[in-house]
């Protein structure tokens, strides 16, 4: 930590700092400037609050060296965590890792029609939901746990993982039947009870990013499950709300690079939710791998203009097959490969 | 000394290697006795920290001072040799009372 003193802070107030460093346990290394003084105090403790030093007299400015999120940090694990499925895919390694399939499972035809079609194109993962967070409460909330084994069925069928949201830390227990990942949603990424809860659960954990939520209190939300143990946890850029309203988030792929250089966890990217036009998805799917995403997210409906939720930013099979031949060939320019 | 201008590059720099030698010896010899010290605060109950005795020796040190070095130099110098002569008087008190109440 470094605490830099404000211009013509006495040497009373200076000394009060000092004092309090050193009876926090700290060294402190002392360098009079010209105008400023800076304080060094060397030996954090993990739980140490460095806002309590902002607040003292004279003090300008405090930065911390180190990160509050420890397990989930880079150095933690410098060369990255690979979230090994079975059967050969993993994620966080060369391989770009696509998860598709609908905004919700709706029905046995649809499911099984929609993972038929992901899966020739060359998705790992069937992705659908079961229990759905809406804005409204009167928009379709979901099948429910008939849902979850329509797609359990459907993904054993195709030889696909399945993942799908986890809304309440009730669900988990009746959940593991069915899915290979549990999806934790924007709108919970700092529903701690949930992710403590998650921690426990010895299955991967895919985190999304809040819609307002810094990287850094998507990597202390990270912190929470891995502090219980489960070290499967995967990373999502879904996109953050700005002032923009063209596009219904703002797709913040800076994310990808900055989360990958931070952590070691797998960063995937969620550019449906991201961008929310389905015309909008391609584009912003293909920056996505380049800037090096591990993986995606994406909505994939037969019949997107009669889907029940997000039909909007689903893409029909035709355009997701075509996107994956797009993505075969961006893959490679960055070292990484897709099935 | 008789070493002048006839000096080239390497010849300083073995005078330095010698002072640097001198240095350490005298920096050790300051060392041992903030331990020393340390030891008397942790019997005697005094705070580590005490910040009329660190500008006491700043100043002496610029009193003592007669350059080419400047004052804010000599400053500087001694906040680090200060800051190091702290963290050595704080081991000596933890390992003279035997706790470890601040581990890092």
């Amino acid at each position: 930590m470094v605490i830099v003193m404000q211009e013509g802070a006495t040497d009373a107030q200076i000394q009060h700092v000092i004092d309090r460093l050193v009876a926090s346990g700290f060294n402190v290394h002392r360098s009079t400037g010209e105008s400023h003084t800076v304080l060094g105090a060397v030996g954090v403790h993990r739980d140490f609050d460095h806002r309590d030093f902002e607040l003292l007299e004279g003090v300008r400015e405090v930065m911390r060296i180190t990160q509050p999120f420890k397990l989930a940090s880079r150095q933690f694990k410098p060369e990255g965590t690979i979230v090994d499925l079975g059967r050969g895919v993993k994620m966080g390694g060369p391989e770009v890792v696509v998860a598709a399939g609908p905004c919700s499972v709706e029905s046995r035809e649809q499911i099984f029609s929609i993972a038929e079609s992901v899966a020739k194109a060359g998705a790992k993962i069937l992705r659908g939901g079961a229990f759905k967070p809406r804005t409204s409460p009167y928009a379709f909330q979901g099948m429910g746990e008939p849902g979850l084994k329509l797609m359990r069925e459907a993904a054993d069928k195709f030889g696909l993982f399945t993942i799908s949201e986890v809304m309440d830390a009730s669900q988990i227990q009746m959940m593991l039947g069915y899915v290979d990942i549990f999806q934790v949603g924007a709108r919970n990424m700092q529903n701690y009870f949930l992710l403590r809860a998650l921690g426990e659960v010895r299955k991967p954990i895919l985190l999304k990013r809040g819609m307002s939520a810094t990287m850094e209190e998507l990597l202390m939300s990270a912190e929470y499950i891995l502090a219980g143990g489960n070290f499967n946890v995967i990373l999502c850029e879904r996109g953050i709300r700005t002032f923009e309203t063209y596009t219904r988030n703002t797709f913040d792929i800076a994310a990808i690079p900055v989360i990958k250089k931070l952590s070691h966890l797998p960063m995937l990217a969620d550019p449906s939710h991201g961008t929310g036009r389905r015309d909008k998805v391609p584009p912003m799917a293909r920056a996505a791998v380049a800037a090096g995403a591990d993986g995606l997210l994406i909505e994939v409906h037969n019949d997107p203009d009669h889907a029940l939720s997000d039909g909007a930013q689903s893409l029909e099979p035709n355009s997701f097959t075509q996107l994956m031949a797009e993505l075969r060939i961006i893959a490679p320019a960055i070292g990484r490969r897709i099935a | 000394m008789a070493r002048n201008s006839a000096m080239n590059l390497s010849d300083w720099r073995r005078r330095i290697d010698e002072i640097d030698k001198k240095l350490v010896e005298l920096l050790n010899a300051r060392s041992q006795c903030a331990l020393e010290i340390g030891k008397l605060k942790q019997a005697a109950k005094i705070p580590l920290y005490q910040p009329d005795r660190e500008n006491e020796v700043l100043a002496n040190a610029e009193t003592n001072n007669s350059g080419p070095l400047t004052d804010a130099a000599i400053r500087r110098l001694f906040e680090r040799i200060i800051d190091e002569a702290r963290a050595a008087e704080r081991d000596a008190m933890h390992s003279s009372s035997g706790t470890e109440k601040n581990e890092k």
